[in-house]
């Protein structure tokens, strides 16, 4: 009896603090949330106790619904730009670079790993009225005069690929990376023409991949709030903005909650279809 | 004849042109990822009030941020929150590996996925959650409140760092530790911890890096006298940039690709051995 009982007590030291971590700080914060999202508020910013659809019908009003319909466009572009970057250079690094390999992954963990403020102030310099850039392209003579490109939803998007594309390189490479080189090999071999081969064998492979890195970017990118601000000039709001504004400038806690709840079962929605899509791939196989 | 040339395979020309447009799209990204960094770190060496105009090399910026009162202030909340998020973190984030990895309880799994899922949910509603969370318990927001979000950021990494670890230890070795009469705890730290110590190591140093670096939680959960260094680096970023940002931005890139290095300098000698199959 002994020895089981001091298993258990075991077992419930090592469980007790990530339980109650996750308990405490983690569910039920999120449960208060939705609670909220659910409340009233006093003139004064007070949360008020009781149940009302208000803050969600207020959501579906039309300033709310373009901060919606401009957090999916700059999350699908971020990710489909970083998918179109990230492939290639992952294939690269995997099939073509050889020894290099580990240097180059290594260099791509350095801008990942810097403070990412910092990251992008970097770009704000850069892409400032006297920037290296605006120099660059007056001295090439391809334009007569700076021009403001901060402040810009190019500069945003900029800002965003900068931040996200290592974390598409990643997956995508440890996808490719394993695959069996004969397979291509014996495609080249059957006769298939290189795009045959790499749409046939090697795209395939490597979509649970793809898939991972889609996710990995499109669902936080929909949370951001400082590269809107600082590169974007905070002209274009998106959720991350409006989430900070809720909260902590208008002390809208009801509204704010019900913007969290969204961007919760958004982002809930994006893991299931990960799940299904992936599904589907590894039944392909 | 052997002189004639050998036909190329079908499909020559479009196998080089994707070779090189990968060529090609990786080296533009390798510029467009690092080029920023170094130009960030050499106009931090720039005289003058200017960060785009090169005129002359100095370190008073350098000087400048060491002696700014508000960075020091920033630096030191940011050290503190990130050493003790990065103690608990591990610590907590150990149990947790461990019991999922070497004991048998009903709900593993489901903890194992609970541990991971800061990871895939937007640290945004986490953070907002916490602050509604502490508001509604009425709990001022100050190092407490900090701390406890950071570790709920960088809780996923130190779980897996040491999950990884120690599904690889092999348990024959704590069953000898046993039969030579070790008792459990002998066991777990003569023959369990020493194994464990290096993933432990990086689990602390990658969460406080986390916690150092981290943005999104500080915004919802630091309090008056509590402001952390990227939380000062961008209110002074929204003001306007400075050089002082370039100097104190170049020392963090230094500290950050310092323990990068740290971090992966154990990994690094074991991926080229993989690599070179």
């Amino acid at each position: 009896m002994g020895r089981l009982l001091r298993q258990r007590i075991e077992i419930g030291v090592l469980l007790a603090p990530s339980v109650l971590l996750l308990a405490l700080f983690v569910l039920a914060p999120l449960c208060v949330v939705a609670a909220y999202s659910f409340a009233l508020r006093d003139p004064y910013g007070a949360v008020l106790p009781g149940f009302t659809l208000d803050n969600y019908r207020e959501l579906f009003q039309s300033v709310y619904l373009w901060v919606f319909v401009n957090s999916f466009k700059l999350a699908a572009l971020t990710t489909i730009l970083c998918l179109a970057v990230g492939y290639p250079v992952a294939w690269f690094i995997a099939f073509r670079a050889g020894p290099w390999a580990p240097a180059l992954l290594m260099l791509l963990l350095i801008p990942f790993w810097i403070n990412f403020l910092i990251r992008i102030s970097a770009w704000v310099v850069l892409l400032g009225r006297g920037g290296l850039i605006n120099q660059g392209l007056v001295a090439t003579g391809l334009l007569d005069a700076p021009i403001g490109l901060l402040g810009t939803t190019g500069a945003t998007l900029v800002g965003m690929v900068y931040a996200f594309l290592p974390l598409t390189v990643f997956p995508i490479y440890a996808a490719l990376q394993p695959i069996d080189r004969r397979l291509i090999e014996a495609g080249a071999d059957l006769g298939a023409t290189p795009a045959q081969t790499f749409l046939g064998v090697t795209l395939p492979l490597s979509l649970p991949g793809v898939l991972a890195a889609a996710l990995f970017v499109f669902v936080p990118s929909m949370g951001v709030f400082a590269i809107p601000v600082l590169l974007g000039g905070g002209k274009e709001i998106i959720l991350g903005n409006l989430i900070v504004q809720l909260f902590l400038e208008f002390r809208n806690m009801p509204l704010g909650s019900a913007v969290s709840v969204l961007l919760l079962a958004l982002s809930g929605v994006g893991i299931l279809l990960y799940m299904r899509a992936l599904r589907r791939v590894e039944a392909m196989k | 004849m052997t002189a004639a040339r050998r036909p190329r395979a079908p499909g020559w020309a479009t196998r080089t042109f994707v070779r090189g447009i990968a060529g090609w799209v990786t080296l533009l990204t390798y510029l467009f990822m690092l080029a920023p960094i170094v130009v960030l770190v050499v106009f931090a060496f720039n005289s003058g009030k200017s960060t785009v105009v090169w005129q002359g090399f100095s370190v008073e910026w350098f000087g400048k941020v060491w002696s700014n009162r508000h960075i020091a202030r920033a630096l030191n909340v940011s050290l503190i929150v990130a050493l003790a998020s990065a103690a608990l973190s591990t610590l907590i984030g150990a149990l947790a590996a461990v019991a999922i990895t070497r004991r048998r309880f009903p709900g593993r799994d489901l903890l194992g996925a609970a541990l991971a899922a800061p990871l895939v949910l937007p640290e945004i509603v986490l953070a907002v959650a916490l602050l509604v969370f502490m508001t509604f318990a009425g709990v001022t927001l100050g190092y407490a409140t900090l701390i406890l979000g950071h570790v709920i950021v960088s809780i996923p990494f130190a779980t897996l760092i040491v999950r990884a670890a120690a599904s690889s230890l092999d348990p024959r070795l704590e069953s000898a530790a046993a039969d030579l009469g070790a008792n459990e705890w002998q066991t777990f730290r003569m023959v369990t911890l020493p194994q464990l110590a290096p993933a432990l190591f990086t689990a602390f140093l990658l969460s406080a890096t986390l916690s150092f670096d981290n943005l999104v939680m500080s915004t919802f959960t630091s309090g008056v006298g509590t402001t952390t260094l990227p939380l000062r680096i961008y209110s002074m970023l929204k003001l306007g940039i400075t050089p002082e940002i370039n100097a104190l931005g170049a020392m963090m890139v230094v500290a950050n690709v310092a323990i990068l290095f740290l971090v992966m300098g154990r990994y690094l000698p074991l991926m080229l051995k993989t690599n070179r199959r």
